[in-house]
């Protein structure tokens, strides 16, 4: 399954590693990659991935990255659970 | 003032007193005004024993451990720690010198790029590029650390940053814990679930402890009355007290604990994450179970099992809400009766000493709130089967990496963290040599720190491994040239005792207790004991093999 992740983020030196880091390690294979800078120290990214797992098992995990401040699943609900 | 001084006027600011740690070159800014600081430094022999010792200061007490290195190897020796943090959940602020920024990149000498290094192992990391950024960054690191499901942070800080001066106002810090969002939203249906329920288990973590619901555990468990079961961290969430307790599940587990999640119909899961060590063949453990699963973290629902309702989370809240009235005393019953069948038995034949049984005594002889440290193998499944503890924070054991070398250390940081109880560290003679440079640590601080080397001069949990799937092949696990124990304590300074027989332990306890210092114990055990029951690889958690089927 191929999945389209837009994401906002602080940018900070180390954040596409991070994002790159845990989609490699929870089982995705990356397929696009796209930042912009913004004026206000954020980063849009947009993340193209594909993987046989639920897409939930990688976003909730982004989600967790203190550097992440939005993020959605475009095309579809956004499966993190959150309080 | 200096940054490297602003760097410790913050610790101070959040409440840090006691720190581990080994200087280098680039954090020299930062020993120097140490030098001069009412902040005690402890000096470990080995940086991944001093981060040990920050986590188990942090697991005993509660509080955030710190620990400090130097740039290049200083660093890289803490990621086995920070590793292990990050597995367990546990709030460690470590700091690292770095090379000054205008060399970095440069391959300077013991340059190595520890953020990058840190990602995988770390909650988060920094790198602090300008003065002006410090304070505001370890506060966040102390936020960080702290917030939601704890864990490491890293802060790198180059040597510039540390020389550079400034002029600041330390600013007012907040309470951490205190945003903590709780949605009861499901509340409802979780209380439906467990009235209608006719085979409920509690399955409970360390996140409830962590959490500081220990007594909302109980009036949950009084309100409720279920069979308990807790995972490694978990172990003493459950009042000694609580009849309807049945031990630790999994691979190691009770058999009465693991039968009664395998029939259970209702699986309330408090605080942990469904380990593979727990689960056994995922695809067939709890069969029958609906799961209600409480976390604090988003990403643990619905990771590895499928839960019917979850609630996100303050454990404290959330506890007294799906709290409900429950009439399952046939299961009660039940499973009183697996607790019964399947209970210890400890007459083991011959003089050698049972290793089972030394710990039973153990755990009887100890003084109340005693810590305990354990090590990696089949001692620490030992430690978990047949010592008690009445809490989590007196069990320090590496659950989710599984490091050899974490007891020693940890228990140093639990002494120094509690000094009034008595700490014990219960190793193997694998584990033990992994980190034993800090027996220089204990002699330099004079710690009371009482040492049992469970000793089968092997690596005794890869043997058992090699004997039951491997063919008994051997391969790599023979320690029967380990050193003298007793001989290598005496070089630190420490006492000790080396004992073969059963008859002798009660003596032996007796002496180590008694003895106002640090002491170790050497238990010599026959290398054929092995950890029982045992789940194989690949079977549900009801096909346990025990000690009379091996």
């Amino acid at each position: 399954m191929n999945h389209v992740l837009n994401i906002t983020a602080n940018n900070t030196p180390a954040v596409v590693e991070r994002l790159l880091q845990v989609t490699r390690y929870r089982g995705y294979q990356l397929t696009g990659l796209e930042m912009k800078p913004r004026s206000d120290r954020s980063v849009a990214i947009t993340l193209s991935v594909s993987g046989d797992k639920p897409i939930h098992l990688l976003t909730s995990q982004l989600h967790k990255l203190y550097d992440v401040v939005q993020l959605e699943l475009a095309g579809s609900e956004l499966a993190v659970l959150s309080a | 003032m200096k940054g490297a001084e602003l760097v410790l006027k913050v610790l101070q600011q959040h409440g840090v007193d006691t720190v581990f740690g080994y200087p280098g070159g680039a954090i020299m800014p930062i020993y120097d005004a140490l030098y001069q600081s009412s902040i005690k430094h402890y000096l470990c022999r080995h940086e991944q024993g001093g981060a040990f010792s920050a986590i188990g200061y942090a697991r005993a007490s509660g509080k955030v451990g710190v620990c400090m290195a130097t740039s290049g190897p200083g660093a890289t020796n803490l990621i086995t720690s920070l590793a292990d943090a990050m597995l367990d959940s546990v709030p460690v602020v470590a700091i690292t010198g770095q090379v000054s920024q205008v060399v970095m990149g440069s391959d300077a000498f013991q340059e190595v790029d520890v953020l990058g290094l840190s990602l995988a192992v770390t909650k988060h990391s920094f790198m602090v590029r300008s003065v002006d950024e410090l304070a505001a960054t370890l506060n966040d690191a102390f936020t960080i650390a702290q917030a939601g499901r704890p864990g490491p942070v890293l802060v790198d800080i180059p040597k510039d940053v540390q020389l550079a001066d400034i002029d600041a106002e330390l600013q007012a810090i907040s309470n951490s814990n205190s945003n903590i969002q709780t949605s009861l939203a499901n509340a409802a249906a979780a209380r439906k679930l467990i009235a209608a329920a006719k085979k409920p288990v509690a399955y409970i973590g360390g996140g409830v402890h962590m959490a500081g619901a220990m007594a909302q555990l109980q009036q949950f468990l009084a309100s409720n009355p279920m069979p308990s079961v807790t995972t490694l961290k978990g172990m003493g969430s459950v009042a000694k007290d609580n009849e309807h307790y049945l031990g630790m599940l999994g691979m190691h587990g009770t058999q009465a604990a693991n039968l009664a999640v395998q029939q259970c119909d209702l699986l309330i899961c408090l605080g942990a994450r469904f380990d593979d060590r727990v689960t056994g063949n995922l695809q067939k453990f709890a069969p029958e179970a609906k799961v209600i699963h409480v976390d604090i973290d988003p990403a643990e629902i619905n990771k590895v099992r499928f839960a019917q309702v979850a609630l996100l989370g303050d454990m404290k809240q959330i506890l007294p809400a799906i709290s409900t009235q429950n009439n399952c005393s046939d299961w009660l019953t039940h499973c009183a009766q697996l607790k019964q069948q399947y209970g210890w038995r400890y007459d083991h034949p011959g003089e050698h000493i049972y290793a089972p049984l030394l710990l039973k005594q153990l755990s009887e002889r100890m003084p109340d709130n005693s810590v305990v440290a354990c090590d990696v193998g089949q001692h620490q499944m030992w430690v978990a089967q047949h010592m008690r503890f009445s809490s989590p924070r007196n069990h320090l054991s590496s659950g989710g990496l599984g490091t050899m070398g974490f007891g020693l250390p940890a228990a140093i940081g639990a002494k120094l963290a509690r000094p009034q109880d008595t700490v014990i560290t219960v190793t193997g003679d694998g584990s033990f040599m992994m980190n034993v440079q800090e027996l220089a640590t204990i002699k330099r601080f004079r710690l009371p720190v009482k040492i049992v080397v469970i000793d089968n001069q092997r690596l005794g949990m890869v043997k058992q491994w090699q004997q039951l799937f491997f063919n008994e092949r051997y391969s790599e696990t023979d320690l029967s040239d380990n050193p003298d124990f007793v001989a290598l304590a005496a070089a630190f300074a420490i006492p000790g005792h080396c004992i073969t027989r059963k008859d002798e332990v009660t003596d032996a306890l007796e002496a180590m207790f008694t003895w106002p210092g640090p002491y170790l114990l050497h238990v010599c055990i026959d290398d054929k004991d092995n950890v029982w029951p045992l789940v194989p690889p690949g079977a549900a958690n009801e096909e346990m093999i025990t000690e009379a089927k091996a």
